[in-house]
C-alpha cells in the first residue's frame, strides 16, 4: 500500500474523506470497472483500503469492505468469503481461473499500461534482460526492444517502417549479443553514396530517441495491445517541425485499437489533439482543487492556442 | 528531419481553429507511409490573415521547393467573390500549386449540416472522398463551390497523399 499512495497525497491533508480510484475501460466486448478507495483513520501510519470492487458489464466479481473480501459465484452458489490484512490491495491476491478469466484479462491490460516520462539522457543501449513493461523514464528501453522482438518477432517490421520515415537515412538498426548475458542496440545510418555511420547509441540525440520510444510504443500497440499509453509531454526534446507529425503518428497508430492520452503545453502538439479529445486543467491557486473541463465547452476569443498564451482559458 | 522538401508535400494554411480541425481530420486519413508529407501549419487569424501570410511567408518557399504545394483554408463567409479575390493574391507562376478551399458560410454551419458534432470527422470525411475519388461530402451544398478547385487538388494532391 505505502508503494501506491501516502498520507501526504491526501489533498491539503484532507483525510476526513476517503481518496477514491476508478478505472472503467471497454475490452472487447466488455466494460470492467475496477474500484478502490483509501482512508487514513487517526492514529494509523499508512493508509488502508476503505473499500475495493471488480465489476464486469456491471456484474460484480469481487467487493470488499475493509478487511472483508465477497467473491461471488456464478448461479446460485453462495458467495465466497474471505478476510485479508487492510493495507493490501485484493486485486492481486484474487486468483483467476485462466487465462480468459474477466480478472485475467483486467490485470494483464493493467500491467501492460505505458505510462511514459522518458529521460533521454538515461537511455542507454545496453540491456541485460527483458521486459514488456518500461519503467516511466524508459531508461529500460534497450529491455523493452529485447522484450517486444522476444514477444513478436515481427514488430521489428513496424519499428523500422516507422522509424524510416522519420529518419529517411536509416539503414539498420541491430540488437546482437555482447559478452555472455548482455545485448548492444546499434543503428546505423547511410547516404546514396555509400557512406554509412553506427554512432553509440548513447550518442543519439534526445529527439532521436523519443523517435525509437515512439516506434516501440506503436509496435507494442500491435503486438500485444490495446495499450493504454500515458505520454507526459510527448513534445519534449522534439524539433518544432517534426511535433506535429510525432502526435499524429501516435493518434493514427491508435486509432484501430488502444488509447493514448498525453499532457501538453507545447502550441504545436495541443491543436493537434481533437477538440472532443481535449481537456484543460487548471486551478486557480495552491489552496484549491485543479479543474478538469473539455476544451469543447470553453469559449475562446480567437484560437484556442493565442487564448492558452493569454492565460485567458479561466475554469 | 521534417517534411522532406525535396519530395511532393503539401502545407495546409487554416484560417481558424475550426478549419485547422477540419484540416487535422484530413490528414488523419492519409496514408500511414505518407503523412509525413502534409503538414498542417499554425491558425493565420482571420482569412484576410491567411493572403498576407501567404504572400509574406509562403511565395518564396513555393518558390525554392518546387514540389510543394499550399491549401488556403479559409471562410468563404457568404461571400461569392472570395475566390476571386483570394486568387487574385497568389502570383500568376504559383496559381498551378496553390488551393483555397473552404466552406460556403463558416465550419460551424457545416457542422450543424452534416450533423458530425465536431470539425475533425468532417475533415475525416472530405478526406475519404479524396481518397476514394467521390463527392458524398464534397457535394453538400455548403461545400460544392469548390468543385473547381477540388478537381485541381484531386489532380495534383490526391497522388502525394494517396495511393492510386
Amino acid at each position: 500500500m505505502g508503494e501506491l499512495v501516502k498520507p501526504k497525497d491526501f489533498f491539503l491533508g484532507r483525510i476526513d474523506a476517503p481518496m477514491r480510484f476508478e478505472v472503467e475501460v471497454k475490452l472487447g466486448d466488455h466494460i470492467y470497472k475496477y474500484i478502490i478507495a483509501f482512508e487514513f483513520p487517526e492514529g494509523f501510519k499508512e493508509l488502508r483500503v476503505f473499500e475495493e470492487g471488480f465489476a464486469v458489464d456491471g456484474k460484480p466479481f469481487y467487493t470488499r469492505e475493509g478487511a472483508q473480501v465477497s467473491l461471488a459465484r456464478a448461479g446460485g452458489e453462495k458467495e465466497a468469503q474471505f478476510r485479508i490484512d487492510w493495507h493490501l490491495v485484493a486485486l492481486p491476491i484474487v486468483q483467476e481461473q485462466s487465462s480468459k478469466d474477466p480478472l485475467s484479462i483486467f490485470k494483464q491490460w493493467l500491467a501492460q499500461m505505458l505510462i511514459l516520462r522518458p529521460i533521454p539522457s538515461l537511455i542507454l543501449g545496453e540491456s541485460k534482460e527483458e521486459t514488456l513493461q518500461p519503467n516511466i523514464q524508459v531508461n529500460d528501453f534497450a529491455a523493452w526492444f529485447s522484450g517486444l522482438l522476444a514477444h513478436a518477432p515481427a514488430a521489428y517490421n513496424d519499428i523500422y517502417a516507422h522509424l524510416k520515415q522519420v529518419m529517411p537515412d536509416l539503414s539498420d538498426i541491430k540488437n546482437p549479443v555482447i559478452g555472455t548475458d548482455s545485448r548492444s542496440l546499434r543503428v546505423t545510418f547511410s547516404n546514396d553514396q555509400g557512406g554509412n555511420v553506427t554512432p553509440p547509441f548513447e550518442d543519439l540525440s534526445d529527439g532521436e530517441k523519443c523517435f525509437m520510444i515512439c516506434a516501440v510504443v506503436i509496435a507494442a500497440n500491435k503486438a500485444y495491445g490495446p495499450v493504454l499509453c500515458f505520454w507526459d509531454e510527448p513534445d519534449n526534446y522534439l524539433a518544432l517541425s517534426e511535433v506535429g507529425h510525432f502526435v499524429l503518428a501516435l493518434r493514427k497508430a491508435f486509432q484501430s485499437g488502444g488509447q493514448f492520452i498525453a499532457t501538453s503545453h507545447n502550441p504545436e502538439a495541443i491543436p493537434r489533439f481533437s477538440e472532443e479529445s481535449t481537456l484543460v486543467l487548471d486551478r486557480k491557486s495552491h489552496l484549491e482543487p485543479t479543474l478538469v473541463r473539455p476544451v469543447s465547452d470553453l469559449q475562446t476569443s480567437g484560437d484556442l492556442v493565442s487564448a492558452l498564451i493569454r492565460g485567458d482559458l479561466e475554469l | 528531419m521534417s517534411v522532406n522538401h525535396y519530395l511532393p508535400h503539401v502545407f495546409v494554411l487554416p484560417e481558424d481553429d475550426a478549419n485547422s480541425r477540419l484540416a487535422d481530420g484530413f490528414h488523419d486519413e492519409v496514408e500511414w507511409t505518407r503523412y509525413r508529407q502534409m503538414q498542417v501549419l499554425r491558425v493565420a487569424g482571420g482569412r484576410e490573415r491567411v493572403l498576407e501570410l501567404f504572400k509574406a511567408q509562403h511565395v518564396k518557399g513555393m518558390d525554392r521547393f518546387t514540389k510543394r504545394f499550399v491549401v488556403l483554408l479559409t471562410d468563404f463567409d457568404g461571400d461569392e467573390d472570395w475566390l476571386e479575390h483570394a486568387r487574385a493574391a497568389i502570383p500568376e507562376h504559383l496559381t498551378d500549386r496553390v488551393f483555397i478551399l473552404g466552406s460556403r458560410t463558416n465550419p460551424e454551419a457545416l457542422k450543424i449540416a452534416l450533423g458530425l458534432g465536431f470539425c475533425e470527422p468532417i475533415g475525416s470525411a472530405l478526406a475519404k472522398d479524396c481518397r476514394d475519388d467521390s463527392y458524398t461530402s464534397w457535394a453538400h451544398d455548403l461545400l460544392r463551390h469548390n468543385a473547381v478547385e477540388l478537381d485541381r487538388l484531386r489532380d495534383h494532391v490526391r497522388p502525394i497523399l494517396f495511393q492510386s
